[in-house]
């Protein structure tokens, strides 16, 4: 009854209601598709940057992440590897030495960090297998081989075929020394990666380095990062057990982490402005309203309709308009939404900033129930906080006053 | 009379001693020399100490003037033939295995050397704490009948070093006692002790010292110098690319 009140009322003036509506309709579909768009691209950009090398997470000694050397180790890495690899969510396990040597060729040398991995599963966590664009990368049977990026192999004039000589200390602190045939060489568009690592085999170089058969660290992988964060509690567990601390991809990029936690706080602000700013025009619009049907209400008083009722029709009308204006709202922005998840966003032109970050030339935003409900929840929210405001006001009212009103 | 003059005596040379005291530039000077010389020759054992291991190194060095420096392992037997010439700011490295030199690449420079608590930088660079900081005598006082003067050392503006600043302690025989070094906070990251001090060839010298980095508790690198010749004829042939890779001696 009073539902129905409030929707013919709402239908006495179609034009301001058609207006306020697309207002609302308008701030939802813009809300929806850009926090959708901003969290795929996020999504993307911590993908593809732990993609790269670091992995979803990862297994690394005690204290190891405040002073990486080599005599920080993990015994038995294989027991580990298999163990986690059982674990729900993790589907890749690749342990790694972590060494820095200088790399050698002729007259010229270079400080470089070596990693030593172990190819099968390496390729399935770092992304640097697929961005060998000269040669090949790593395989199971390799002994003497490695590869490096380019800007390494041009400082050094290495080609594919080379041998590049690896001058180092071992874990135990001996001179660690050995000569590797360079068999590809790879370029991620990342200057700092290009110029600094050579891989080479785990095997190998566990006996380069005296280590022994150990690791410095394992590098955890699965389908999505969402899988091994949802891995985390097992993977800490475990990690307990063998006396070896677990790094999500927050402790493993803290600066990745804390640039994404400063923009999510900035537009957060520019979101709550614009929640805001749709609640004051849709409030100010009915109050305009219910100052119009005073005397409506009053008459309404005097033939017996209790004033919170006449309140409560007042606030169902305006939660009525809001409702409606986020449906609209939310079908059009979730519908773009899903049109660009298909057909992804390019910015012309910036192909090589969003390679910096690791990221694709062609982004696209990702529908996830946090990303599509948030802002079409805050708005509601927000006009039916602010709907008290004239429920009040309502209420307050008496039938004489209300009827001699102007 | 004679009690007057030789008090006399006495005095006037600690007022020339105090006045040499306080020029700090020529106490660091000295006692560089006191333990290079000219050109030197050593024997050096060092100890290279972790929680949970310990090594032993055995080389034998030779220096010419300030800037020139090779160091040949002989112990242990994996390490053995290794060496390292310094020329000027250059280094090299020559390892048997590889039978190879390699130049030793600016950025490795802060690397530990032969995985001790000591940095390439320490090899190459001993000199910049006399020509690129100023120094001024902190503190003289008298310790076991010898005097004791305390020198800091700041970098001159725009110096190409690490440190914030060095802290001396140098006995009036010019011995090194102690060396501390601090970090760009002022914070003291690592101290090099003499713990002991000997006679060498000719001179009264720190016949064994202790580096500790002071952020990482029980572990230091320790150097027992045995023999020392101070100022004999170093052959100039020593010193050359050639000679790091095949010596003749």
């Amino acid at each position: 009854m009073l539902a129905a009140l409030a929707w013919r009322n709402l239908w006495r003036r179609p034009q301001r209601t058609v207006l306020s509506l697309l207002s609302i309709a308008l701030v939802t579909a813009l809300l929806v598709f850009m926090l959708s768009f901003q969290m795929g691209v996020y999504a993307t950009m911590m993908e593809s940057t732990l993609r790269i090398i670091d992995g979803y997470a990862q297994f690394q000694p005690e204290g190891y992440a405040a002073d990486p050397s080599l005599d920080r180790t993990i015994g038995h890495p294989a027991r580990l590897v298999r163990a986690a690899i059982a674990i729900e969510g993790v589907t890749t396990a690749a342990p790694r030495v972590n060494a820095f040597a200088i790399l050698a060729n002729g007259e010229r040398s270079y400080g470089a960090a070596v990693v030593g991995v172990d190819p099968a599963s390496e390729q399935k966590i770092s992304s640097i297998a697929a961005m060998v664009h000269d040669g090949r990368y790593l395989n199971a049977t390799d002994r003497d081989t490695a590869i490096l990026g380019d800007i390494l192999a041009r400082n050094l004039k290495l080609v594919v075929g080379g041998r590049v000589t690896l001058l180092g200390a071992a874990r135990d602190g001996s001179v660690a020394a050995d000569v590797l045939r360079v068999v590809g060489i790879y370029r991620s568009g990342i200057p700092e990666l290009d110029r600094s690592i050579l891989e080479m085999p785990l095997s190998r170089a566990q006996d380069t380095f005296a280590m022994d058969g150990r690791a410095n660290t394992i590098a955890l992988g699965g389908p999505s990062l969402g899988s091994v964060n949802g891995a985390l509690p097992a993977l800490g567990a475990l990690g307990r057990r063998y006396g070896v601390a677990v790094l999500d991809w927050g402790a493993m990029e803290p600066a990745l982490r804390d640039a994404l936690a400063l923009k999510i706080a900035t537009s957060m602000l520019l979101y709550l402005t614009l929640v805001v700013i749709v609640a004051f025009i849709i409030l100010n619009t009915l109050l305009m309203s219910v100052l119009e049907r005073t005397r409506e209400f009053g008459t309404l008083l005097a033939i017996g309709m209790r004033p919170r009722l006449i309140g409560q029709m007042v606030w169902l009308e305006l939660l009525g308009l809001a409702l409606l204006g986020c449906a609209i709202g939310f079908a059009i922005g979730a519908g773009a939404t899903l049109w660009f998840e298909h057909q992804g966003i390019v910015y012309p032109g910036m192909g090589k900033l969003l390679a910096q970050f690791g990221l694709p030339p062609r982004l696209y935003p990702t529908l996830t129930p946090l990303s599509a409900l948030i802002g079409p929840g805050a708005i509601l929210l927000s006009i039916a906080i602010g709907g008290i405001v004239p429920y009040l006001r309502v209420a307050r009212l008496t039938a004489a006053s209300a009827m001699r009103a102007a | 009379m004679r009690l007057a003059l030789s008090i006399a005596i006495i005095t006037a040379c600690t007022i020339v001693q105090a006045f040499a005291a306080t020029d700090a530039d020529a106490i660091l000077k000295r006692a560089f020399d006191n333990y290079r010389a000219g050109s030197s020759q050593t024997t050096v054992t060092m100890t290279v100490h972790r929680p949970d291991w310990e090594r032993y190194l055995e080389m034998k060095a030779w220096t010419r003037g300030e800037d020139d420096a090779l160091v040949r392992f002989l112990a242990p037997a994996q390490d053995a033939g290794n060496a390292t010439l310094k020329l000027g700011r250059d280094s090299w490295v020559f390892n048997p295995k590889l039978n190879q030199v390699i130049k030793l690449p600016a950025s490795m420079m802060t690397q530990s050397w032969m995985g001790s608590d000591f940095s390439y930088n320490d090899l190459s660079k001993s000199e910049d704490l006399i020509t690129e900081y100023t120094h001024r005598v902190l503190t003289t006082e008298q310790t076991g009948g010898h005097t004791v003067w305390t020198i800091e050392a700041v970098p001159k503006p725009g110096a190409p070093v690490v440190w914030g600043k060095v802290a001396l302690k140098i006995r009036d025989d010019y011995v090194m006692i102690e060396e501390t070094f601090f970090d760009q906070d002022m914070k003291p990251a690592r101290r090099m002790q003499t713990d002991k001090i000997g006679i060498l060839g000719d001179r009264t010298y720190p016949v064994t010292m202790t580096m500790h980095p002071l952020d990482t508790p029980n572990q230091w690198t320790r150097i027992d110098t045995s023999d020392g010749r101070f100022n004999a004829n170093v052959p100039d042939y020593l010193f050359t690319l050639s000679n790091l890779q095949n010596p003749r001696q």
